[in-house]
């Protein structure tokens, strides 16, 4: 091992270095260099000594936590697929198999078209390349629908990462979640794929789907119609009992915290959201008030319209439906948590999260044109964060001083 | 008189702290001065190579203040000058010569100081080349002489590893010490506080305000004392001196003539373990002899400070003007395979994403100087405030000063810092961003624009 490390950094290493023959392609090599091994360098100033986290240890174990949503989310579609397609000698092993490559090659997809533009934009601009863009490539997968069109992928990974993060100077820089935005542009430019009842269960169709290693699947015309959660709450009319609606469908309490329903790749299962949420926390990654914040903020608008006289049957849901219900658990602790597009300062993250939550229950309820609440509730308020920031610290400043003065004078 | 406790903070938890025994460190033929040492100092030399000088002959002055001169801790012969970029004077080396002869100054009593009036005491601290030693808060310089400041912090406090326990220096120049307090009392109408670590045996002194600080590091630093003591205002200035630089200030008082010795702690991780110690060292002399048999390990850094502040000096180097530690550690260039996933129990963190610091694992360890990855965008997410008592807002008082913008830094608290207050902030951050050079910058900023 140690001979091949000192070959490469005697004979490949300059090559990139300044003044070599890949002099421009310098980002590549470094994020591989540094992905072997840490960096060699030493602290060129006080303080003399530095922590042992960096950025790539950061940024892994977001991918860590996200460990039990891909694999539940991989065994899900597949699950889906098979009930609802009529396969009858499905095993745990085909709904894997099955799973997997419905989402694997969307994973696949958004981690190399997002990766050329990261390396893109890191020669362009010669900058290191971020390890941001991996939780970026891996959360966007995890909030689409199993079915989603490749080509989709591509051109939301990349609006994500170009428009969402790059074109402000990459990560650091960027105001809204890259993985968000990326998911906001395809549900606005291309609804078709991303909402309805179509979308969420794949359909056989093709000679690929009547592969034998998948188990027995009939050609299905007419595709499969399955609605989420969400939607069927949506749907209930006036004077109707919503939980009775989404109990018949199967969205009982028990259902959606177990998470075998149809819905996004990874978001709806709240055991496997609540493994990662505890991975989250125990290493102090993510910030426990935006989270708890944010849970409570949902329970709180939930309850508050409980109470309020609408004649709304999706009003009178109890509010731990509106918890476990579609994506917002997987958004308070995963993409709400994202450090550079959440509040900074310790009471705005409080303000933040309770906002998304309240948000999220509000738009899921008042608006039923957009069923899922939670991606638009974090997208405002990560539009809003430097705001609740700026107060916030306007109101820190004023305390300070008042501080000072009173111990002046004592 | 007041006990303050100080919340937030981490020690870092390093091997090679100091004993506390003081060992008399032979008299040496080499001595160095270093102009570099005054930040922001535009020195006017007064000698050449050559050159004969007597211990306490002028060896430069401030171009911007001519009362303010630098004087020879030795007699001797000027070896050499040697300068820096622009022709500045980095180090102007003496050998030192068999015969003494020295000038003298004026002798004080402890309370003939009493009778001094401001402005004597401050030509007489100019005149002897001592007044560098007292520094003014906002932008921590060489305090200016013509402002009397609202208070004086005296600092004889540690909180860093391994910053000198005063209780150790001080023993057998108590007298000294108070001489030294009552010149200080004598440059403010306000206070004088002298600021200790909770717990340590310092006695009181005459003429003082005396306050114990216990807590983990921050609570040594003379930002945190004044932070909690009577916090600088607009347009307020105070005066900082370490407790030590008070000593060298009562001894010139009561010798007349300039302080022989200071007593210096010696400690780190690369420094063999039976030269952990102090030791009373000439003032100026070289270090070299002491350096170059207790160091060990292929490629030491030494430092003029502790393991979070100070400079980077050479392995050579004389006991310098400032500071009254040296600390050593090796150069980490190691490459730590896949450093991203490994458990990390071999790894110093504050951060939970280490099992090292998950298990509490409370052990002291043989830190190196590696930067444990690259160089990112700064996340404004908090963290950096993790350690900071300070009430400052580390991460929008940084993200101010990347961005210019004064008005609020200096809302936010700048002017009550100094970047050594921002060590812990760049030790935790995972950005590895240079926030004491950030903050030095801006502070030099503000400085230049006035307030």
């Amino acid at each position: 091992m140690k001979a091949l490390f000192d070959f490469m950094d005697k004979n490949i290493g300059p090559l990139f270095e300044k003044g070599g023959k890949f002099e421009r392609l310098y980002p590549l090599w470094e994020a591989g260099d540094t992905f072997n091994r840490t960096p060699g360098d030493v602290t060129p100033s006080a303080p003399h000594v530095r922590d042992s986290i960096d950025q790539k240890r950061l940024m892994i174990f977001v991918i860590y936590a996200l460990i039990p949503c891909i694999l539940f989310g991989i065994w899900n579609a597949g699950n889906q697929f098979n009930m609802n397609n009529g396969v009858e000698d499905a095993t745990l092993m085909t709904d894997i198999l099955r799973g997997a490559s419905m989402v694997l090659p969307i994973i696949m997809v958004s981690y190399m078209v997002g990766g050329i533009w990261e390396v893109l934009f890191a020669i362009v601009r010669r900058h290191e390349i971020n390890e941001g863009f991996l939780v970026t490539g891996m959360l966007f997968p995890l909030i689409l629908p199993p079915t989603l069109p490749l080509w989709q992928v591509a051109v939301g990974v990349s609006f994500g990462i170009v428009i969402g993060k790059e074109i402000f100077g990459g990560v650091g820089y960027n105001i809204l979640n890259p993985a968000l935005t990326a998911r906001a542009f395809l549900f606005f430019a291309y609804p078709a794929q991303i909402s309805g009842d179509k979308v969420w269960v794949g359909t056989a169709k093709t000679a690929f789907d009547n592969n034998p290693i998948f188990g027995t699947v009939a050609e299905n015309v007419d595709g499969v119609t399955m609605a989420t959660p969400l939607a069927v709450a949506a749907a209930v009319e006036k004077g109707g009992d919503a939980i009775k609606a989404m109990a018949d469908q199967g969205f009982t309490l028990f259902n959606m915290t177990m998470g075998n329903i149809p819905g996004c790749i990874g978001s709806t299962s709240v055991v496997a959201i609540v493994l990662g949420m505890i991975f989250l926390i125990a290493t102090g990654i993510a910030s426990w008030r935006v989270m708890l914040s944010g849970i409570i903020g949902c329970a709180a608008m939930g309850a508050l319209f409980n109470v309020l006289p609408l004649d709304n049957p999706f009003a009178a849901l109890p509010f731990v439906y509106h918890i476990v219900m579609g994506g917002f658990l997987f958004g308070i602790v995963f993409m709400a948590t994202d450090p550079v597009s959440a509040s900074a300062t310790n009471t705005g993250k409080y303000i933040y999260g309770f906002l998304i939550g309240a948000l999220t229950v509000l738009i899921r309820v008042a608006n039923p044109a957009y069923p899922e609440g939670a991606m638009l509730a974090i997208l405002f308020m990560n539009v809003m964060a430097p705001l609740i920031d700026h107060f916030v610290v306007q109101g820190h400043i004023k305390k300070r001083t008042a501080y000072a003065r009173a111990l002046n004078n004592a | 008189m007041a006990n303050f406790k100080i919340k937030k903070g981490f020690d870092v938890k390093v091997i090679g702290k100091p004993k506390t025994h003081v060992e008399e460190y032979a008299s040496q033929q080499l001595f160095a001065v270093y102009p570099s040492e005054f930040e922001g100092l535009k020195p006017r030399l007064k000698v050449k190579a050559g050159e004969t000088v007597k211990r306490g002959d002028v060896l430069f002055e401030n171009k911007k203040n001519e009362k303010m001169l630098f004087r020879s801790p030795c007699c001797g012969t000027v070896k050499a000058v040697n300068l820096g970029a622009r022709r500045f004077p980095v180090e102007i080396l003496i050998e030192k010569s068999a015969e003494e002869e020295s000038v003298t100054f004026e002798t004080y009593t402890r309370d003939s100081v009493g009778q001094l009036s401001r402005e004597q005491v401050a030509d007489h601290l100019l005149n002897t080349g001592l007044w560098p030693l007292i520094k003014q808060r906002p932008f921590n310089k060489i305090a200016d002489p013509e402002t009397a400041p609202k208070a004086i912090f005296i600092n004889a406090a540690n909180s860093a590893p391994f910053q000198a326990d005063f209780s150790v220096v001080l023993k057998g120049d108590e007298d000294a010490f108070q001489t030294g307090i009552n010149a200080l009392a004598k440059l403010t109408e306000g206070k004088v506080h002298l600021c200790k670590t909770a717990g340590s045996d310092i006695p009181e002194f005459g003429n003082t305000e005396s306050h114990t600080f216990a807590g983990k590091h921050p609570s040594g630093t003379t930002s945190v004392h004044i932070n909690r003591i009577s916090p600088i205002l607009p347009n307020d200035t105070v005066y900082t001196v370490t407790a030590q630089d008070v000593v060298l200030i009562g001894k010139l008082l009561s010798t007349g003539e300039l302080p022989r010795t200071k007593v210096i702690a010696l400690a780190g991780p690369a420094v063999k373990e039976e030269f952990r110690q102090y030791y009373k060292v000439e003032v100026g002399a070289s270090l070299e002899p002491l350096l170059s048999k207790s160091l060990e390990g292929d490629e030491v850094r030494v430092i003029n400070g502790n393991i979070l502040w100070g400079g980077k000096v050479a392995n050579d180097t004389a006991v310098p003007y400032y500071g009254s530690e040296i600390f050593a550690l090796e150069e980490d260039r190691s490459r730590h395979l896949m450093g991203w996933t490994m458990p990390g129990l071999f790894q110093y963190s504050s951060h939970r994403v280490n099992l090292s610091s998950v298990m509490g694992l409370g052990h002291e360890w043989k830190l190196g100087t590696s930067m444990h990855g690259s160089h990112r965008a700064m996340v404004v997410t908090g963290w950096m405030d993790k350690f900071q008592p300070l009430n400052i807002m580390t991460d929008f008082l940084v993200r101010a000063a990347l961005a210019h913008d004064t008005d609020e830094m200096i809302q936010l608290g700048i002017l009550e810092t100094d970047p050594e207050d921002f060590a812990l902030a760049s030790f935790v951050d995972p950005h590895k961003t240079d926030v004491c050079g950030i903050i030095k910058r801006g502070l030099e900023e503000i400085e230049e624009e006035g307030i």
